[in-house]
């Protein structure tokens, strides 16, 4: 029996291929016909045309020929026919080691190339998957799903480092704003946007972190930065350790749950972005209860709809852009990073072939951190080398921290003299800066709690004056106050903060107080939204109360004192009057 | 009709039909057993993107040899492969036909046409085999099964072009031999490789969904302009 002669390892790899095996794997393994058509589409093949084992199909054979033993009766009976053959040995399993990590990047060029629909990828991870079960797997690999698992990101970077880091660069953004409201807010509760990074932006480049929280900030947003679980990469996917990808995402779901932020931002990385918005749903089988987007979205909202401008003359160098395979090919998110470089710069240049069908970086996968196979990733690099040297930019943008080491070691290898940026850099880069910025302001809850403690209210008024006022009286009394200046961004803040409270000024240039108040009113999401509304022309009160929409909860004219505003305020909010008038 | 030919045209691929029907239903249930998997992840950013989309557009793959890499690079394969498989239908329809209607291939131009078929599927047979064992990739993937698949559909291809005007009366020794062919062809087949188009549906059924679940399928790329000489 093949099953006796099989180490104990062995047996182990075949018993989790067995638990792993889905419908779709299965078809992969049984629908090969041995065309050859996928054979060209593998980087590594095109780099060594004379090694035909790194033909796809080869080696995805490594793991149907232990599919067709163990699991498939057409193998069982004719083993010799259709090459099935059992693992045996320890050795055997180092062997299909060394093709699993060290010959493929799981980039998925290969599936989308099979006219059957054959995803070798997929096999490939779950060879991987089992090996790993069994402590078969190259050094790095072990090194990094060990500080994923005990430390909770995969650089292993401590909590101290991390916070001292996002310290350090938010003392750096109040100085260059001249603004303590310009900093990274940590475990901010109630938050729009959860932003959550790769652990290599704090050890190597926390440029990217920066320039995220200049856009952030510049675009007035209410977002924060989680204390924990804030690692959005994850191992799991290029390790196929199932649990290991299932613990990473809940590690990043959980602690937006905790801190009941509204959407969880990622920042650019490609891997990050699949397993996190794309399998970590799947690995932990449970659907998340919160939109997942990825930071370039975010960031070309941003523009569109006109929180943060750009120019992008200050981009000046040629860029070509490169797509990440597990954006592009595995998520097909290809068409907005190339919408949001077209409004970052005024001249990029495509690579061909490009989108879902690109070149990987070759650095995919986990690559780079299996040192023992960085020559044949090199030598297969010769195809990206290529590539990118026929774009004649000097500039190579991306998406995906992992492929900017990627590209950058093949950019050193092969000598191109190019330079590797991703999107927030350009972005943040071509940003204007305004004069004032908006920003949603948090007054830190002070020990002894004051009236308006705990209430978020929104002023809204075109003269700067007036705003200021309000917004200092009602903090002194313990309110949050997000401030707007015209009706459109009124609106936008009371869709997104939801306040309890929104003092409205009526004359306003573009939309107007009255417009403002009917729309609060006709949107069911804010409709019971308290307002009060704070002018100078008295005569516009009889145009409130002929809407027909619910009256405003108060009316105020100008110019209003401190007391008369905070009683107003304390009656619509229905707070105890410290006369006791009500 | 002598009735042995009558016996191998009928009775003998009638058992042949309903054996490869029985296995691939075993085979079916089979490949079910196991879970498919699901795609739990919020719809993808792309608002175009549909499950229904991808499996249409993965579905119609093959029909679209511009919507794969390979498939353009390859479009000499490509087109052996649409003329192979076609013949290869022809040839089961005709095996039906010729004791059931026979009419229907009685024209002289419809026996020319399949004969041009059978023939160019057995050329392109031999050339793919050529292939097989000329190219080290493919000749390191190749297994036994492989080689004699594509020689078994050679060899059937060969000998229907001399089957195709089935004229019994001026011989049956060539009938017999298609019919036997025929017979063993469809025994054969749910234990090889040619039992590809059983499981077609069902790989790019799954790949389709999820990719158009992602919005990677439909494919969508920026084409290269032609060098153009000033
Ligand atoms: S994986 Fe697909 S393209 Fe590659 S040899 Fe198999 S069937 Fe052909
Ligand atoms: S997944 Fe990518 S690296 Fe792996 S075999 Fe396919 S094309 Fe090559």
């Amino acid at each position: 029996m093949a099953q006796n002669a099989r180490s104990r390892k062995a047996d182990k790899v075949v018993e989790r291929m067995g638990r792993k095996l889905t419908r779709q794997m299965v078809g992969s393994l049984v629908g090969c016909v041995h065309c050859g058509m996928c054979t060209d589409s593998c980087h590594y093949v095109l780099a060594n045309p004379d090694d035909p084992t790194y033909a796809p199909a080869h080696k995805a054979d490594q793991i149907r020929k232990i599919f067709k033993r163990n699991f498939d009766w057409t193998g069982r009976i004719f083993p010799w026919w259709v090459h099935a053959e059992d693992i045996r040995t320890d050795a055997d399993l180092e062997k299909l080691k060394d093709i699993v990590f060290g010959k493929c990047t799981n980039c998925r060029r290969c599936s989308l190339n099979c006219p059957m629909g054959v995803d070798f990828a997929t096999l490939n991870r779950m060879a991987r998957g089992a090996l790993v079960s069994v402590g078969i797997m190259p050094e790095g690999v072990a090194i990094v799903s060990k500080d994923q698992w005990e430390v909770g990101n995969q650089m292993g970077v401590l909590p101290q480092d991390y916070l001292e880091t996002l310290e350090w660069l938010s003392d750096e953004l109040e100085n260059e704003f001249k603004d303590p409201a310009a900093r990274i807010p940590i475990d901010k509760m109630d938050a729009e946007i959860v932003y959550a990074i790769n652990p290599r932006e704090v050890k190597y480049d926390p440029r990217t972190i920066s320039d995220a929280a200049r856009i952030f900030y510049i675009a007035g947003e209410n977002w924060t930065m989680p204390s924990e679980g804030w690692d959005m990469t994850n191992f799991g996917l290029f390790s196929g350790d199932d649990e290991l990808g299932a613990a990473v995402a809940q590690r990043v779901y959980d602690r937006v749950i905790k801190l009941r932020g509204k959407k969880l931002v990622l920042s650019e990385c490609g891997h990050g972005y699949r397993s996190t918005r794309c399998e970590g749903p799947n690995w932990s089988g449970k659907a998340v209860p919160f939109v997942i987007e990825s930071s370039v979205l975010t960031m070309l909202r941003y523009i569109k709809e006109g929180w943060i401008r750009v120019d992008k003359t200050k981009n000046k160098e040629v860029v070509t852009f490169h797509d990440s395979c597990n954006n592009a090919r595995s998520c097909g998110f290809y068409e907005e990073p190339r919408e949001l470089l077209n409004l970052l710069v005024p001249d990029f240049r495509e690579m061909y072939p490009n989108c879902a069908e690109n070149f990987c970086c070759t650095g995919g996968g986990g690559a780079m951190s299996m040192s023992e196979y960085t020559p044949q990733r090199l030598k297969s690099a010769k195809i990206k080398a290529d590539q990118l040297t026929a774009t004649e930019a000097k500039t190579v943008v991306t998406s995906c921290h992992n492929c900017v080491d990627g590209l950058s070691d093949v950019i050193r290898h092969y000598k191109l003299g190019m330079k590797v940026t991703q999107l927030v850099n350009l972005a943040a880069n071509a940003m204007m800066i305004p004069e004032k910025v908006v920003v949603p302001v948090e007054v830190p809850i002070p020990a002894v709690a004051l009236p308006l403690a705990g209430f978020k209210i929104l002023v809204v008024d075109d003269e700067p004056d007036i705003l200021t006022f309000l917004a200092a009286v009602l903090e002194d009394q313990g309110a949050t106050v997000i401030q707007a200046v015209d009706g459109e961004q009124a609106l936008a803040l009371t869709v997104r903060e939801k306040p309890d409270l929104v003092t409205l000024d009526l004359s306003m240039p573009g939309r107007n107080g009255g417009y403002v108040f009917e729309e609060i009113r006709n949107n069911p999401e804010i409709t019971s939204t308290r307002v009060c509304i704070i002018t100078g022309k008295p005569e516009l009160r009889r145009l409130i109360y002929e809407r027909p929409v619910a009256p405003p909860e108060g009316y105020l004219d100008k110019p209003v004192n401190e007391d008369t505003l905070l009683t107003s305020v304390r009656m619509i909010l229905e707070l105890k009057h410290p006369h006791g008038n009500a | 009709m002598s009735e042995s030919l009558r016996f191998v045209s009928d009775d003998l691929q009638l058992m042949a039909m309903s054996f490869m029907a029985l296995v691939y239903i075993l085979r079916i249930r089979w490949l079910l057993k196991f879970k498919a998997s699901r795609d739990r992840q919020a719809p993808s950013e792309n608002r175009d993107a549909s499950s229904f989309k991808g499996i249409v557009y993965s579905w119609a793959n093959i029909a679209m040899p511009w919507s794969m890499e390979s498939t353009r690079r390859m479009s000499f394969f490509y087109i052996q492969f649409v003329v192979f498989h076609l013949t290869m239908a022809a040839n089961i329809g005709m095996s039906i036909v010729i004791p059931y209607a026979p009419g229907l291939i009685r024209p002289m131009i419809v026996v020319r046409l399949l004969q041009i078929l059978f023939a160019a599927a057995c050329a392109i047979g031999c050339y793919r085999m050529f292939r097989r064992l000329s190219n080290p990739a493919m000749r390191l993937i190749s297994t036994p099964d492989d080689y004699f698949s594509l020689a078994l559909l050679t060899v059937w291809s060969f000998v229907s072009i001399f089957a195709a005007p089935n004229r019994p009366d001026l011989g049956e020794g060539l009938l017999m031999v298609y019919f036997i062919m025929t017979a063993f062809f469809l025994v054969y087949v749910p234990f090889s490789k040619i039992s590809h188009y059983l499981y077609y549906p069902f790989t790019r059924f799954y790949f389709g969904r999820t990719m158009g679940y992602r919005g990677v399928y439909p494919l969508k790329r920026v084409t290269q302009p032609k060098p153009t000489n000033r």
